[in-house]
């Protein structure tokens, strides 16, 4: 693939200020996503994903602190952006599908409007054409268009989450970050969203960040993983390559953790134990404690971030050791 | 919809029916009867009371006298007042219903505007001295003893400054050569305000429908035209005069009465606000890159206020009962007054008139509340 990064990540940090001391919610987290790729942010839930896409639009509440790196949007580092100059970036460059989709959808206002409302505040179309825009978005999402003048309450629970897609890719964004969109609906409806969300993704040439707690949906979606645990990216690399050749031990007890979607059984091996609280995290590795290869390095020295093949892991014993470097 | 307020409309029928039922016993329970008015009276004949009882239908069966006030209610009929002798009941309070409906709604409309928009910016901006002050001196005036404010203000402004006048309704010298009667003008300036307003809303919902980009201008200008327009009319009949007088008598009572009762408008907006910005569409509004102000405005306020709403309606519901103090502090001539006359005097028929009015208003403005929540929150369909 040529190399055409539509976001690059560098070193991002982020804490969220409370009482009790710092949450170290993302914690020197770097990445890159081309154009038209899609990456796959994967972990146990309290791992930070909210957090970074949360922090990539800048839209956090007001105890969470920009500790450092940078956020290189089609070649503008938008950290030092003030609101002003963000609020431009956002929906017109990145747009957002919720975790809450359900309810990211004002109720007093018709779903057309609020589309319109997102399309107003990036360009002064006239009123006519973007209505016309707004036909366009509810076919793209297979939504019927006498939907347009309709309120959330009177769509289903798919349809909402169709119609928060069309508002997301209102704009033509060139990034989108969808975190957790499906988790809410049941599986049929979840399968042929993903699916639509797929072939839109693909057919417009759009980079993603799929954020999901399960392995298997980001399997079907992603071109390349990463996999987060305790505000860190512990590894990284092409889709295929990770889920045949896990490298972190983390990322193989997820994989074991989960079933596969297509059917294949696994011995769900489980996971033990929880991810840690990041007002405190464990010395090291911060998965040493649950880790079934952990040594007394682990417990004591933060492992360094080696490159295997295609991939990247952050671990002193690496899984499956591939032509470490 | 038809369906609902025909549903609603049996339900008011039925409440009305109660509420006559109430107040016909509770007056009934009082020892001796409206006769007594005129029949105590040692110097009256005890022929000519006989004839007086007979007259007022005491003497009948209380159930008879029952099924009549109940007739006369549904009939507009609602007899003659004692204590303004000859004029009917229906008279006097179609009167004084006027003043202190327009007095209180405009207090009360004022005061929820200002407790609104004071709310809204204060669940905004936490902390700082805008919230320190407005919250401090909101719930100090809202706590006062109203008596005590009202009387400052009436020796700041009206003694002390003499920029308004000390109370009453109007002042009896002006109006001594008027070639109208105030009521006639008090009702025209009713009718200017009623038509004003309906104006100025049909020009809101029009662009507020149509996303026009001037929309703002198209308001603004409106309202200038309107105020204009107003003026105009006003000047041209002669009788502005007269109707700023009223206006000025107007102001002080306005004036105070918002001072007391903004204070719960605001904290109920401040409270409904932060509760609203915790949804996640106020989060998704903010991703779409909207200004701050389209999502406080547009997206916040707009849900926060609708439990503002249903306050505003049940307190102007308790408009037309005319705080009894306010009035009497203002000597402003409206119900609160009329009822508390009507007590004292034991003019029976107009107290039992006054309780009536105040039933049936208090049960329309229920019916109000309802459509207009139905049209502010589109997930309420009837
Ligand atoms: N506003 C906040 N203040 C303090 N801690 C927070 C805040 N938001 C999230 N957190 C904490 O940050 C961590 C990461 O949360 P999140 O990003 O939502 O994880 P994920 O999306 O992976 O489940 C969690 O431990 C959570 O409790
Ligand atoms: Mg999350």
């Amino acid at each position: 693939m040529t190399s055409d990064p539509v976001l690059v990540v560098e070193d991002l940090t982020m804490h969220y200020a409370t009482r009790a001391g710092p949450v170290r919610a993302v914690d020197g987290v770097s990445f890159s996503v081309e154009r038209g790729q899609s990456l796959g942010l994967v972990g146990e839930s309290g791992c930070g994903k909210s957090s970074i896409a949360m922090t990539l639009l800048k839209l956090l509440p007001d105890n969470a602190r920009l500790v450092s790196g940078s956020i290189t949007l089609n070649g503008v580092d938008v950290v030092p952006l003030s609101e002003n100059q963000m609020r431009e970036h956002r929906w017109d460059r990145i747009s957002m599908v919720f975790q809450a989709a359900m309810n990211s959808l004002d109720p007093v206002y018709r779903v057309g409007d609020q589309i319109i409302e997102a399309l107003e505040a990036h360009s002064a179309s006239a009123p006519r054409d973007a209505m016309e825009r707004v036909r366009e978005l509810f076919d793209l999402v297979s939504l019927d268009p006498s939907y347009i003048r309709r309120y959330p309450h009177e769509y289903s629970g798919g349809m909402r989450q169709r119609a928060i897609i069309a508002m997301a890719l209102a704009c033509e964004p060139d990034i989108i970050v969808a975190d957790e969109p499906t988790t809410a609906l049941d599986v049929i409806v979840q399968d042929h969203i993903l699916r639509e969300m797929q072939a839109i993704q693909r057919a417009l040439n759009m980079s993603m960040i799929y954020i999901s707690h399960d392995m298997a949906v980001i399997a079907e979606v992603c071109d390349v993983v990463g996999v987060m645990y305790a505000g860190k990216l512990v590894e990284f690399g092409p889709t295929a390559e990770v889920y045949a050749r896990p490298i972190h031990p983390y990322t193989k007890a997820l994989m074991s953790a989960f079933p596969s979607v297509r059917g294949e059984k696994h011995d769900l091996a489980t996971l033990p134990g929880e991810p840690p609280d990041l007002l405190d995290p464990p010395s090291g590795c911060a998965f040493h404690p649950r880790c079934a290869y952990a040594t007394d390095e682990c417990r004591t020295s933060i492992p360094p971030t080696a490159k295997h093949g295609d991939q990247w892991a952050t671990c002193w014993n690496p899984v499956a050791d591939v032509d470490s470097e | 919809m038809a369906k609902y307020l025909l549903k609603r409309s049996a339900q008011i029928l039925v409440t009305l029916f109660v509420f006559l039922t109430l107040v016909f016993f509770i007056v009934n329970a009082q020892p001796g009867d409206v006769s007594n008015f005129y029949a105590l009276n040692p110097d009256v004949p005890p022929e000519t009371r006989e004839r007086l009882q007979d007259l007022f239908g005491v003497n009948e069966p209380l159930w008879k006298q029952y099924l009549v006030h109940i007739r006369n209610t549904f009939t507009g009929n609602f007899g003659v007042s004692f204590s303004h002798y000859p004029r009917s009941v229906a008279d006097v309070i179609m009167e004084r219903l006027p003043r202190t409906v327009v007095l209180f709604m405009t207090a009360t409309a004022l005061s929820f505007y200002l407790g609104f928009a004071l709310g809204k910016v204060l669940a905004w901006r936490r902390g700082g001295w805008f919230e320190y002050t407005s919250t401090v001196g909101g719930v100090t005036l809202y706590t006062v003893f109203t008596p005590w404010f009202g009387l400052m203000m009436i020796w700041l402004f009206a003694f002390k400054a003499g920029w308004l006048p000390i109370g009453k309704f109007l002042d009896p010298v002006l109006w001594r050569e008027a070639p109208i009667d105030a009521n006639t003008v008090f009702n025209q300036m009713i009718l200017t305000a009623f038509v004003v307003s309906i104006v100025v809303f049909a020009v809101f919902v029009i662009t507020g429908q149509r996303r026009m980009g001037n929309a703002r201008i198209t308001r603004i200008a409106s309202i200038v035209l309107a105020s204009l327009a107003v003026v105009g009319v006003w000047f041209s009949s002669g009788t502005a005069v007269y109707a700023w007088d009223i206006v000025r008598h107007m102001v002080l009572p306005v004036v105070t009465l918002t001072l007391i009762s903004f204070a719960g408008t605001m904290l109920l907006t401040r409270n409904s606000m932060l509760e609203t910005m915790r949804e996640d569409f106020v989060m998704a509004a903010r991703a779409k890159g909207l200004t701050e102000r389209a999502v406080r405005d547009k997206h916040v306020a707009r849900n926060a206020l609708l439990p503002v709403v249903t306050s505003f309606i049940f307190s102007l519901a308790f408009a037309v009962d005319g705080g009894v103090i306010t009035e009497s502090i203002f000597s402003w001539p409206g119900m609160g007054q009329t009822l508390v006359s009507a007590t004292l005097t034991e003019d029976l028929p107009l107290a039992v008139g006054a309780f009536v009015f105040v039933g049936i208003f208090v049960l329309v403005a229920h019916l109000v509340a309802d459509i207009l929540y139905a049209y502010l929150d589109p997930r309420i369909r009837y």
